[in-house]
């Protein structure tokens, strides 16, 4: 009988637990990295369109990353014009994961070109979907509403008994209307310094901006007021109208499955002379190029030469693409030689060797190159120098 | 050009290159024998000794300089002295913020009026310089700004009313003009010359590319305009004022003869770059120089760039630049404490500066100014 009882309570719990696991959502993992985000906002990433389109708006992308220097700035980017995807995500601080909530306009964008991610000084180490029922939100400060003026002036108190509840992990959602363009938002003790350079001045949008705690800091910093009635924190900012506060608590699952996940390409130290190594895309639509800052050319002369090795992408071919490659200037986009017309190098798999004119290495030393081209794969560029 | 070779024909072919021709490098251009002269011919005596040093240094060595934070400071100097135990030859002072400056704001946070920073700087044997970002009221009637356009964070200030005496801008322009005379006199009483570098960048990019504009209001009505407002300020300063004490230093933007007011009001042709690798930085040094043959020319700003960091100093001259002096800008986070690099010119980038021999250090030129 005991022993009755004993599998069929398992029996019960297993399948609540199921039936938990079935109801609750996932955060799944959608890329794969490390993928460097280097200096100067030259590297990006491009999250691919097929992740999308079961997603719905409220879902949230995470990205996990390291490395991050003070400075570091992330950004979510419409590959198409490689401008924010909405305004307040063109550019942000960065301490800890950072996230973005999808909307319609942004699922609309992400559905056919993907979303790109960017900034600078930072790696991204996996990137997750989660939907919105993973995190639960409580209001703990609804007014009255603050409005932010044009000169900053203006903030909202929030007493310490509003945010007693706030725990490492925890995100604090800011509930916003009346936003105008470059609305920014900042978040303050009650010493009126920013809880972190991060918040200092941070791009807000939309109905909400949600800001994530990955550390004590802020939270000892909050602390420090005391508790009950005194004033722990001030909000303040321009552009935008504050509502109301609410706590968000993740509830999902995390799913270890990486089946469907995006893969960062493969990332490569720099060799002495090697101008890049690594996967670089140039896809039928025209949209891959790579630019080579003049730096590594600046002690290059007529008797140096360049070798760009590449792999034949098969499904350019199968479209009907012809595979080809064009050296441009950085100024006009124009043929690096000057021609009035681009040169095109029909590609067969074997490296290009390129061999300096006085007109092209003038143009590389000062400013310089533009790689373009569609059907292939980018994989090394070379300069091989004749000292 | 572009021929396919396999690998082992290229390495050949490369190494007969190694063997048969050596590293074409140009001969470092020898400066001719020019007569400079300050275009101010009542220029004070400490304005025409610190003149008579930085022409004989002119193609030999340059000075080094570097820019203040915005709040009247010698901080980024202070970096350097950190960095290097040797203290920069000029510091600059930028005027960005004289409408907060209390003896005009009793709100204001900071004193162009008290000396202090610039007199200190001047008895411990530096060189000051002073620039102006001219900011003006934005078009939202909150903000001050340089920016032009119609957007409520930028201005509408117009430029032209310089030739328009009712006007409001041309009233504004006249009292920010004074006010900035105010501080300049009071160096003068006190024996400073000073490298004044007003209305810098005008050109913006108006004559890089089809499309490019100014990013300055002082630039936003075209190069003519600008050139008037040029006039019309050293006119001001100088026969207005009686202000003697200004070595006059105007910025190209490259390829813009139009925007030059003139060799009578200006007395260094100066450039401003952040993509400041020494082959790019030696073919707009040339190109200065043969464009203004009787003007010392000056790297009026540089330093690492978004894309490249800025070549070595040795690598600079060694490619054939003779920049009067070089400014590097100061980062703001690296002074907070938000970044543990220098943004723009940081400790190595010192320190392999001195260590050529080719720069001149606040000592080196106290001594050469008061020897």
């Amino acid at each position: 009988m005991r022993l009755g009882i004993r599998v069929i309570g398992i029996c019960v719990l297993c399948s609540v637990s199921a039936a938990v696991c079935t109801l609750s959502a996932v955060e799944r993992t959608i890329l794969i990295g490390p993928k460097t985000i280097g200096k100067a906002w030259k590297d990006n990433i491009v999250l691919e369109p097929r992740h999308f389109a079961h997603a719905h708006a409220g879902d949230i992308i995470t990205v996990y990353n390291d490395n991050a220097k003070r400075t570091a700035q992330g950004a979510f980017q419409n590959p198409k014009t490689w401008q924010g995807i909405a305004p307040e995500y063109g550019y942000f601080g960065i301490n800890g994961p950072f996230r973005m909530t999808l909307t319609e306009d942004i699922l609309a964008i992400a559905r056919e070109h993907g979303i790109a991610i960017g900034g600078h000084d930072y790696r991204i180490l996996q990137v997750t979907l989660s939907e919105a029922s993973d995190y639960h939100e409580t209001t703990v400060w609804s007014g009255p509403s603050v409005m932010m003026k044009d000169d900053w002036s203006n903030n909202a108190e929030i007493p310490a008994s509003c945010l007693k509840d706030l725990h490492v992990g925890d995100g604090l959602r800011l509930h916003i209307s009346k936003v105008k363009p470059n609305a920014a938002a900042k978040l303050m003790d009650f010493t009126w310094n920013a809880l972190d350079p991060s918040l200092d001045g941070v791009p807000v949008g939309g109905e909400a901006y949600t800001w994530y705690i990955y550390d004590n800091a802020p939270l000892l910093k909050l602390a420090l007021a005391g508790t009950g009635g005194n004033v722990a924190m001030r909000i303040g900012g321009t552009g935008y109208r504050l509502d109301g506060i609410g706590i968000v608590q993740q509830v999902g699952e995390v799913s270890e499955d990486y089946s469907e996940a995006q893969r960062a390409p493969k990332e490569y130290v720099l060799q002495p002379g090697e101008l890049f190594h690594g996967e670089k895309h140039f896809p039928a639509d025209w949209s891959g190029n790579l630019k080579v800052t003049a730096a590594p050319f600046q002690e290059c002369t007529g008797n140096d030469v360049l070798i760009i090795s590449y792999r034949l992408a098969p499904a350019a071919k199968a479209a009907g693409t012809t595979p080809q490659l064009s050296l441009r200037n950085t100024r006009t986009w124009g043929e690096l030689t000057g021609a009035p017309e681009p040169v095109w190098y029909p590609l067969d798999g074997t490296d290009i060797v390129y061999l300096f004119d006085s007109v092209a290495l003038d143009e590389v030393k000062t400013r310089g190159l533009i790689v373009t081209g569609v059907g292939f794969t980018l994989t090394k560029i070379e300069l091989i120098s004749a000292q | 050009m572009k021929h396919l070779f396999s690998r082992q024909s290229i390495l050949l072919f490369v190494l007969l290159c190694s063997v048969c021709s050596c590293h074409a490098v140009e001969p470092v251009p020898t400066t001719e024998p020019v007569t400079y002269t300050l275009c101010n011919a009542q220029a004070t005596a400490e304005t025409q000794r610190l003149w008579a040093v930085l022409c004989s240094e002119y193609g030999k060595r340059a000075l080094s300089g570097v820019v203040a934070k915005v709040d009247w400071n010698t901080r980024e100097a202070e970096n350097v002295y950190k960095w290097t135990g040797r203290y920069p030859a000029l510091n600059v002072f930028d005027f960005i913020n004289i409408h907060a400056s209390r003896d005009v704001n009793k709100q204001g946070w900071l004193d162009y009026s008290d000396l202090t920073p610039v007199t200190d700087w001047y008895d411990a044997g530096g060189i000051v310089g002073c620039m102006w970002h001219w900011q003006v009221p934005a078009n939202n009637g909150t903000n001050y700004t340089c920016s032009p356009g119609t957007e409520p964070g930028q201005t509408s200030f117009d430029p032209a009313a310089v030739s328009d005496p009712n006007s409001a801008d041309y009233k504004r322009m006249i009292h920010d003009i004074d006010q900035v005379a105010g501080y300049l006199k009071k160096m003068q009483k006190r024996g400073i010359p000073v490298i004044w570098r007003p209305l810098h960048e005008a050109a913006g990019n108006a004559t890089e590319f089809a499309g490019g504009k100014a990013w300055f209001w002082w630039g936003a009505k075209g190069a003519e305009v600008y050139k008037q407002l040029w006039r019309f300020m050293y006119d001001r300063l100088v026969n207005y004022h009686k202000l003697n004490n200004l070595i006059w230093v105007w910025n190209s933007q490259m390829n813009d003869p139009d925007w030059y007011p003139g060799a009578d009001v200006v007395d260094v042709v100066g450039r401003d770059n952040y993509y400041a690798l020494q082959y790019p930085l030696a073919k707009e040094y040339r190109q200065l120089q043969q464009e203004y043959p009787d003007k010392l020319i000056t790297l009026a700003e540089c330093g690492n760039g978004d894309e490249v960091d800025m070549s070595p100093w040795a690598k600079i001259w060694a490619e054939g630049s003779r920049w009067s002096w070089f400014m590097t800008w100061y980062d703001y986070n690296y002074n907070v404490g938000n970044s543990d690099e220098h943004r723009f010119a940081g400790e190595q980038w010192w320190k392999d500066a001195f260590s050529t021999g080719l720069v001149i250090d606040r000592e080196q030129i106290s001594k050469l100014l008061y020897k």
